[in-house]
């Protein structure tokens, strides 16, 4: 019979295959990271001196002199973290007022905001841009989080979790004194925390990425985030002309999101393989 | 002074009832065990009491006071947990305290009483470490610290020992014995297994059907069962029970005959027995002997032999086809198929009125 360790060792053919992907994943990002240190001209000419020196900061140096993108890579930190930490907030207590609370009309209500995963952004776009202007809310911190947090799928995300902790727990807090606030907050929360961290990266990722909304709502370019402000300052022909500029953009765009993935990589990869790593 | 009082509780989960109109006295430091089969409404009871089910009628006293009203920690009852139910994110000393803090108990007080059921349930070195660092029997210690520490007028335990391997729930089964000597309150324990009830419990209640059907010391439910159900139920095997025909006869006893003619004469009085209706007699395997073949009541046929060492049960069928279970003592050579005579004690025999109704002999030798 075979052992744990040995039906985990990866054949020689398994691991030749398995290094071809991923050298066909992480091809673009090197090939992204080489034209971003390489000199517009001499991209121009060809690209395929990306392989070899010289190499220049010169791109980097460009994008930290624009004026902005400090202010943009702020305005991108608040609105993400804004609607990530609002995410959380409103999915754990709707998840947990579903998966817990007896109330009139719950399993309609609960319908219902699944019924918005199946409304497309695309949809609902030009009435919600009248309504912000209505609202005076373009070019404002919460015009650019509000929209984030209505997240159908984390109120499901929770109130699956939510119903996968034991009802013991609940009756052994309410036979401990506990208050319906106590036993959420001090028993039910922390043991959600997988959840968390993982519905919380995947909203700060999809907020950090999101260029449609910031692109309609924030005109004045203070409110631009990082996604909409670099694309903002690219000049016309950039895919000729400023190659190496554009890639350097790219780069100090994803690197946020870089440093993000490498903390929570189990929480991801646990997401991904459709259960979160309790 | 009573302690727990359960008047008239009615409890229905749409249409289907799971408690009818159940009533029950404790006295304050009884230990009662609420016996019965899966469904019986044991659980929903113990429910109750604790606030975690509302009943739909009725009331429950504790200590005098009405506590059905009452949300679950203002009760003044603590439960253990059939899965223990430990906060796994909070270490031993935080389970344990977690109450006390929600009540509002001073801090030292606090320290001073998890302190002390830690020491008294040996699981000090553990205090500062997590519920899934624990072995089960640690972590069922835990789970009554927990409820030790609230100092509680009522213990509920539900189902407290199912969880534990046969050689640790027989030292927890000891433990507990020794908790309700040390601890001045009630205890009400939930099992679907004699033994514990009848090892642990100052009085068993047996619950079937939505209703107690019997509340008695362990001995009293065992020899004078309440009806056929409970004196089914409760022993192991199971009573015999058959149909009998109550003879004719002058003396103040019951003389029966079973459906393959042969008579037991038993020590039951026969007023009001006669013209009840069709009679079942009631034969623990221990007041059938087996003998040999002509030498007993009657003969029977073999059919299944079970050595536990010290005796062995016969399962054997009478010529109407009626089954019997029979106990031989020693080294019994019987096999099945064999033809065997069975030794029926008339005097340790029970008669089942219609209705279910237990009639007992007078000098109870069973």
């Amino acid at each position: 019979m075979k052992g744990l360790a040995d039906r985990h060792r990866l054949t020689p053919l398994a691991l030749a295959g398995l290094s071809l992907a991923a050298l066909v994943m992480v091809a673009p990002l090197l090939w992204t990271v080489a034209l971003s240190l390489k000199s517009n001209a001499e991209l121009m000419r060809d690209s395929g001196t990306a392989f070899s020196a010289p190499y220049t900061l010169e791109n980097y140096r460009a994008i930290l002199q624009g004026s902005q993108v400090f202010s943009w890579l702020l305005n991108s930190l608040i609105v993400s973290l804004g609607t990530t930490l609002g995410v959380l907030a409103l999915c754990s207590l709707a998840g947990y007022g579903f998966a817990r609370l007896e109330f009139p009309g719950r399993r309609a209500l609960f319908v219902l905001v699944l019924l918005g995963l199946a409304v497309p952004e695309q949809a609902v776009i030009l009435p919600r841009h009248q309504l912000f202007a209505d609202l005076g809310l373009h070019n404002s911190y919460p015009g650019l989080i509000l929209p984030g947090l209505a997240a159908p799928f984390g109120v499901f995300f929770m109130a699956q979790y939510f119903r996968g902790i034991p009802r013991e727990l609940d009756e052994a807090a309410l036979l401990d004194g506990a208050s319906r606030w106590t036993l959420f907050w001090k028993v039910l929360l922390p043991l959600t925390w997988p959840a968390q961290a993982t519905l919380g990266v995947f909203t700060f990722l999809a907020s950090w990425n999101d260029y449609w909304w910031p692109l309609i709502s924030a005109t004045r370019s203070d409110r631009f985030t990082l996604t909409v402000g670099l694309a903002s300052s690219q000049m016309n022909y950039a895919q000729t002309s400023g190659l190496g500029y554009l890639m350097a953009q790219a780069v100090f765009a994803a690197l946020p999101i870089l440093i993000v993935y490498a903390l929570f990589q189990k929480q991801i990869v646990g997401a991904m393989a459709g259960a979160a790593a309790r | 002074m009573a302690s727990l009082e359960l008047i008239e509780v009615r409890k229905a989960y749409g249409a289907a009832t799971v408690l009818d109109g159940v009533s029950l006295s404790m006295e304050t430091r009884e230990f009662l065990a609420f016996l019965g089969p899966s469904g019986s409404g044991k659980s929903t009871l113990l429910r109750v009491i604790a606030g975690l089910e509302t009943a739909d009628g009725g009331e429950v006293r504790l200590g005098g006071r009405r506590i059905d009203q009452l949300p679950p920690g203002d009760r003044g009852v603590a439960m253990v947990f059939q899965h223990y139910a430990l906060y796994p994110h909070m270490s031993v000393r935080d389970n344990m305290a977690f109450g006390l803090r929600n009540a509002g108990v001073a801090k030292g007080e606090i320290g001073r009483r998890v302190l002390e059921a830690a020491r008294v349930l040996e699981i000090e070195p553990e205090l500062d470490r997590k519920p899934a660092q624990l072995s089960g029997g640690q972590r069922q210690r835990v789970a009554i610290g927990r409820a030790i520490v609230k100092q509680p007028q009522l213990f509920l335990l539900d189902e407290p020992l199912s969880n534990l391997d046969a050689a640790l729930r027989m030292r927890t089964r000891v433990q507990l014995a020794e908790l309700r000597n040390r601890v001045d309150a009630a205890f009400i324990m939930v099992t679907h297994d004699q033994a514990e009830a009848m090892t642990l419990a100052d009085r068993v209640a047996v619950i079937h059907d939505r209703r107690i059907q019997q509340v008695g010391p362990p001995m009293e439910i065992y020899a004078r069962p309440a009806n056929v159900w409970v004196a089914r139920f409760v022993g192991s095997p199971a009573m015999n029970v058959a149909p009998v025909e109550l003879l004719d006869g002058e003396s103040g006893r019951a003389s029966v005959r079973l459906g393959d003619g042969s008579q037991v004469d038993t020590r039951v009085p026969r007023a009001g027995l006669a013209g009840a209706g069709p009679l079942q007699i009631g034969l623990r395997a221990e007041s059938v002997r087996v003998t040999g073949a002509g030498a007993g009541t009657t003969d029977a046929r073999v059919e299944l032999v079970e050595r536990l060492g010290d005796r062995t049960l016969v399962y054997a069928r009478l010529s109407d086809g009626q089954a019997l279970t029979g106990e031989d003592r020693g080294a019994s050579r019987v096999q099945a198929g064999d033809i065997v005579g069975l030794h029926m004690e008339g005097a340790a025999a029970h008669l089942f009125a219609p209705d279910g109704s237990g009639r007992h002999p007078v000098e109870s030798t069973a």
